[in-house]
């Protein structure tokens, strides 16, 4: 039975799920509801297969390699190869996109008679599907063409709610984004090509050697371009804040909870497995990309009032969280620390399938809020734990688990991911011990402004009084949308206290790639569940945490209690307001709860302030009728990054526009010319 | 057929092309275009004689009454209907013109072309004509003012290019050969239907009155 699941028929079969989800929901697209039903249950099934597969591939150890049919054209070969990192990525894209789909089958249900769902269930499926081929794909073309229909799809969820001008805008950033990162990787492709021989991994790593070193660092960072632009690190991030927003919520919650994360996936295998040995100084930019993006990606999202942004600028943050582990891991492997390096993959790993989950949730719990409010400005929310219950109490714990607050799981993989920098810093020299420094100190800094940043986001939402008349209109989400919900909340608790158990599995994962083969470990696990680092360097101890959380809660609670009560007397009366009525307008806002923050770090952030006064008399400036003060931030990277560059392409763009006669002629006279030069090139 | 009449009947499409260069007259074009499809098709029947296939055979004929007949036929009518007597001048004047077409020719000769003429030894003056004839059917295209004489740039850069993949041995099937000049073909019938309506907007088959649709 498990022979026959981790076979090609059990992975091609995962595949046929997601197949006939996607032209099922298309075949029955007149009906909304039985294209979202269809669409739903096919991507749960498929998702299911997913999760079965890849945990028996990972306990198994059993690594697949199989080509589907032959192709004619000779470059191109539909080859897998799945093992224990493909099935890692496998496991966390199937988990997130079952609870996904649970969450799918309430939430498109706001969009029947408005869109079409066949489309919708037709491009959801084709997005899990792909990215499923993205990681498993040992072809570099064949690659290419998963890594398209992947991106291609998510434009076409992203642009979905086409009635919103800004949607489409978002998309066409998307895709602009989209191609300038698949243009570098496909040169990084072929400049492996070029050496190689081949697009097969396989092969490319077997003749790695035949690679100049100058040629394997234009590799390297066309790469980080590349993947990086879809992962989201600064300052290729610009389209996610855009896109985001702008998808369906359960697609926003695949698309940063695992399709971003193939970026990950790409470079873990580029630069751990097939670009291999690699220099130092690759590991150490990885560190600063990281620490950069963690840090400014954190900073950004505090400035944010739109829910789904603040989010998707906290994916940037958690991308920086995960680039420090693999930074980490290529530094150590480097400088022939393997079992550090080991340690380091590890929290990478874990913090990759941690985001996952947390942002998931968080995504959907926004989805819920906004189906109710039907705005994402935080500013117009305001006391829906009211009225929300439950989608208030998943997105506390998702709150709490993405700013590592123990024992939730985003702690334990933070936690894992300082104990690699602070080995860094025990144990390295010179500069290579300031760089690890630094990033631990950019994390300490990250988590604190991510703990601010969602107690302004659970406050601003969920806590004080309504600032619109639809919060109060708001209701509890359908039960498909709260299973979605509660489950990923139940797996950001219990991924913190079994983190043991799954650090024991990711050790297997990271073993399976070949350089980690031999090398002894540096995490051990008690008896009683407790880590332990590098022979008694750090250890910390879920289980006592949790249990020490419950008692200090209830004892806290018990003695509040206890003193409230004791011998008083209880009057009931009206919160002395200073004459006026109580109102929202009283309450702190988003705003003003982040500006002291945003104050502090104006040297980045270069807030701006605009206001706005209407008189009652346009003559006579005395008598002001409203004021409206705007606060905003600038954007860093799009003033001296992208403008300069769009500056310096219009600008070329104008002069090369002037080979544009309009004459037939002339064009033809192009093409003879290119014609002649390219013959006399190549004979 | 012996190599030395081929290199004839190759010398006649050559010729014909440089007549095309500094032909004045819309009819002249046409009955040029239509001699040298018939030299093809000699080529072509050639290639018949030496494999004796008969869908070679039904090539030949598809080409005499796609290239020989019809396509004259379409131009002739397109002549008459839009009473193009006259077809319209080049950017280059004659002497100008017959000095560039010296040097392409001497290009198409040169040692550096040699991998591509001497693709089959024994044809390498054969392949070099045709390389010549190819470029002159490009420069003819770059050259002239008239859609006219562009459409039948095309077609004799069609012609020698065949000429070119017959004397270098790089034929495919037959079947493709007769997919290619249906696509001909339904290209000519296109390209005449696309001329009378520019003719019918411009008044003119000059493409140079084009330039207004610039962007």
């Amino acid at each position: 039975m498990i022979e026959t699941i981790t076979s090609p028929i059990g992975f091609s079969s995962l595949l046929v799920f997601f197949a006939v989800g996607a032209i099922g929901s298309l075949l029955l697209q007149k009906d909304d509801k039985l294209a979202n039903i269809w669409n739903n249950f096919f991507a749960i099934l498929g998702s299911l297969s997913g999760i079965i597969f890849s945990v028996l591939v990972i306990i198994t150890g059993h690594n697949l390699a199989f080509n589907f049919g032959s192709s004619s054209f000779s470059l191109l070969s539909f080859s897998f190869n799945i093992d224990m990192l493909s099935a890692f990525f496998i496991f966390a894209i199937s988990l997130i996109a079952l609870f996904c789909s649970v969450f799918g089958i309430g939430y498109i249900k706001h969009f029947y008679k408005k869109y079409n769902i066949g489309v919708l269930g037709f491009f959801y499926n084709l997005l899990i599907g792909s990215m499923i081929l993205v990681v498993t794909a040992s072809n570099g073309i064949f690659f290419l063409i998963a890594w398209e229909i992947m991106s291609v799809s998510s434009y076409f969820l992203v642009v979905y709610d086409s009635d919103e001008r800004k949607n489409i805008k978002a998309g066409f950033l998307y895709l602009v984004m989209t191609y300038i990162g698949t243009s570098f990787i496909v040169f990084s492709f072929l400049l492996i090509y070029k050496y190689t021989n081949s697009f097969d991994f396989s092969v490319i790593k077997s003749n790695m050697a035949l690679i100049p070193s100058s040629v394997k660092n234009i590799i390297f960072i066309f790469g980080i371009i590349g993947f990086g632009t879809k992962t989201g690190i600064i300052p290729f991030h610009i389209w996610l804040p855009a896109a985001h927003p702008a998808a369906p919520s359960h697609v926003s919650a695949l698309m940063s909870g695992v399709m971003i994360k193939t970026g990950i996936y790409m470079l873990l295998r580029m630069a751990l497995d097939i670009l291999q040995p690699i220099p130092v100084w690759w590991g150490m930019v990885i560190i600063i990309i990281g620490s950069v993006s963690a840090l400014l990606g954190v900073l950004y999202a505090l400035t944010e009032h739109d829910i789904k942004k603040l989010l998707a600028y906290h994916s940037i943050e958690n991308i920086g969280i995960i680039l420090l582990g693999l930074g980490s891991a290529m530094v150590f492997f480097s400088l022939n620390m393997v079992p550090l390096a080991l340690l380091s993959l590890i929290a990478s790993l874990f913090h990759t399938l941690n985001h996952a989950v947390f942002k998931s949730l968080l995504f959907l719990s926004a989805g819920s809020v906004i189906n109710e409010v039907h705005t994402k400005n935080m500013e117009e929310y305001g006391g829906l734990i009211k009225y929300m219950p439950q989608t208030a109490m998943f997105f506390l714990i998702g709150s709490m688990a993405i700013s590592a607050l123990p024992p939730f799981n985003g702690f334990f993989s933070e936690w894992l991911t300082f104990q690699s920098l602070f080995q860094g810093i025990a144990q390295l020299q010179s500069y290579s011990q300031m760089v690890f420094m630094l990033a631990a100190g950019s994390l300490a800094f990250t988590g604190g402004l991510a703990l601010a940043c969602f107690v302004k986001a659970f406050g601003a939402i969920f806590l004080a009084r309504p600032r619109s008349e639809e919060v109060t209109q708001a209701k509890e989400s359908d039960t498909f949308m709260r299973i979605g919900m509660g489950a990923l909340a139940l797996l950001s608790i219990l991924f913190g206290l079994l983190s043991g158990y799954i650090t024991i599995l990711l050790e297997k994962v990271g073993r399976g790639f070949s350089i980690f083969n031999n090398s002894s470990s540096s995490v051990f696990i008690s008896s009683h569940q407790v880590f332990n680092i590098n022979n008694g360097f750090s250890s910390v101890a879920p289980f006592a945490i949790f249990i020490g959380i419950i008692l200090t809660i209830l004892l806290v609670i018990w003695i509040i209690k206890y003193n409230v009560n004791k011998n008083q007397k209880i009057t009931i009366s009206k919160t002395w307001d200073c004459g006026t009525a109580l109102s929202p307008r009283m309450e702190i806002t988003a705003t003003g709860f982040t500006r002291s923050i945003i104050l502090i770090f104006r040297g980045i952030l270069k807030p701006s302030i605009q206001h706005d006064v209407e008189y009652h008399d346009a003559e006579s400036r005395y008598l002001p009728k409203s004021r409206a003060v705007t606060l905003g931030v600038e954007n860093v990277y799009n003033y001296y990054f992208y403008q300069p560059i769009n500056k310096i392409i219009n600008g070329l763009s104008l002069r090369i526009k002037n080979i544009q006669t309009g004459n037939i002629n002339i064009y033809i006279s192009y093409i003879f010319i290119a014609l002649i030069i390219s013959l006399f090139l190549i004979l | 057929m012996s190599i030395l009449f081929l290199q004839f009947i190759l010398e006649i499409m050559f010729l014909i092309l440089v007549f095309l260069h500094i032909s004045k007259k819309s009819s002249e074009v046409v009955w040029a275009y239509m001699f040298q499809s018939l030299a093809l098709g000699i080529i072509l029947f050639n290639s018949y004689l030496d494999s004796g296939s008969i869908l070679l055979l039904v090539v030949v004929l598809l080409v005499l009454a796609i290239k020989v007949i019809l396509a004259p036929l379409f131009f002739n009518r397109l002549i008459k209907k839009n009473a193009l007597a006259f077809s319209v001048s080049t950017y280059i004047n004659t002497p100008l013109t017959l000095i560039i077409i010296s040097s392409l020719t001497f290009i198409a000769y040169s040692h550096k072309f040699f991998p591509l003429t001497n693709i089959i030894p024994g044809n390498h003056m054969l392949l070099a004509l045709s390389l010549a004839v190819m470029f002159l059917s490009l420069f003819l295209i770059i050259n002239r003012k008239g859609a006219l004489s562009q459409i039948i740039g095309v077609l004799s850069f069609e012609n020698s290019l065949i000429a070119f993949v017959v004397f270098a041995g790089l034929e495919q099937s037959a079947w493709l050969q007769i997919g290619i000049l249906f696509d001909i073909f339904v290209w000519i019938i296109i390209s005449t239907v696309f001329t009378n309506m520019i003719y019918e907007q411009f008044g003119s088959l000059n493409v140079t009155v084009m330039n207004k649709l610039k962007d």
